[in-house]
């Protein structure tokens, strides 16, 4: 499924061209599909700029709007699954902006984008008798695949995405929980495979190590 | 478990600075998405699996990190809402406009 038809939640049979003259022509059926397949995923990918479920819900409404008002003016420059996923989160910055205004100052994490995988003191150091090699090793989860899927750890999973850089963010839901290619992320977010794969990488390994923190929190 | 002390016995520390045939545990777990992707060269590949081999603690590592792959895959949010009544309003005055 390319990524344009991914974001617009479209059929593999319907093609842009399709899409946009239904919409302009105001035709609710198609509209509808749409709607409901790309649900799930705008109001994912909005849910990592502003706090609540509520607000996601309102940025996939307002994108809607936008896309169903602006359908005119799109002139086919750029695949019809890129522009409205640019509306998206063009409407969920300005929302996240909006909230952050009134969030206290703490409530927002710096972007760590060039942070190892793993907190460097968990490596001995280079006087030490195996440099590089773990001084405070992972502990296997125990049943991980049930225990990830409690209510909680859902909760902490959520959180670990919310503390995310943007980028590391819109990557792992794109790719990990929505399940598209890397190549259609490639394609969405105009960048290379390389980009692609260490943005991919620090995130997955920050969600990584705060479930550590979770589960071995539990056990301890 | 994973023990230098006897797994990697015979090699003074000083080696695994100079030796290139050899990644560290701190080298490895930078490794670990393009190993899942399919994008290490085949010299690199070699050197995860055959660390792979010797270290358990890596071998946690991976698994977990594929624990975190999988429940994060789980969260996918398959419910669907209605679309709002004004931007159904909005779509039938455009079909009226057409008409």
């Amino acid at each position: 499924m390319p990524a344009d038809q991914a974001i617009a939640g479209a059929p593999a049979a319907m093609s842009d061209e399709h899409i946009v003259a239904a919409l302009r022509a105001g035709d609710e059926r198609t509209f509808r599909e749409l709607f409901e397949r790309s649900y799930p995923m705008m109001k994912r990918v909005a849910r990592g700029y502003v706090a609540s479920d509520a607000v996601a819900e309102e940025i996939v409404q307002d994108t809607w709007m936008a896309i169903v008002t602006g359908i005119e003016r799109f002139e086919g420059r750029s695949a019809l699954g890129t522009w409205m996923f640019s509306i998206l989160t063009n409407q969920a910055k300005t929302h996240g902006a909006r909230e952050r205004r009134a969030l206290p100052f703490s409530s927002i994490t710096p972007a760590d984008v060039e942070a190892p995988a793993v907190d460097p003191d968990r490596f001995q150091r280079d006087d030490q008798a195996w440099p590089g090699h773990w001084a405070t090793p992972p502990r296997p989860w125990q049943k991980p695949e049930r225990r990830l899927l409690s209510l909680e750890a859902r909760e902490q999973l959520k959180e670990a995405l919310a503390q995310l850089p943007e980028r590391q963010r819109l990557i792992v839901v794109l790719r990990d929980i929505e399940g598209l290619s890397a190549e259609e992320v490639c394609d969405l977010l105009r960048l290379s495979q390389e980009n692609q794969r260490v943005l991919l990488h620090r995130g997955r390994s920050r969600v990584r190590a705060l479930l550590e923190e979770y589960l071995d929190g539990a056990d301890a | 478990m994973h023990n230098p002390g006897s797994r990697h016995d015979g090699h003074p520390a000083s080696d695994f600075s100079v030796a290139a045939d050899e990644v560290t545990c701190q080298q490895f777990v930078e490794l670990v998405t393009d190993y899942f992707e399919d994008a290490l060269p085949p010299r690199a590949l070699s050197h995860v699996e055959e660390h792979l081999v010797m270290c358990d603690w890596c071998l946690t590592y991976v698994e977990q990190m594929q624990a975190t792959v999988d429940s994060l895959r789980k969260l996918k949010d398959r419910s669907s809402r209605e679309p709002s009544d004004s931007l159904l309003a909005t779509l039938r005055a455009k079909k009226a406009a057409g008409e």
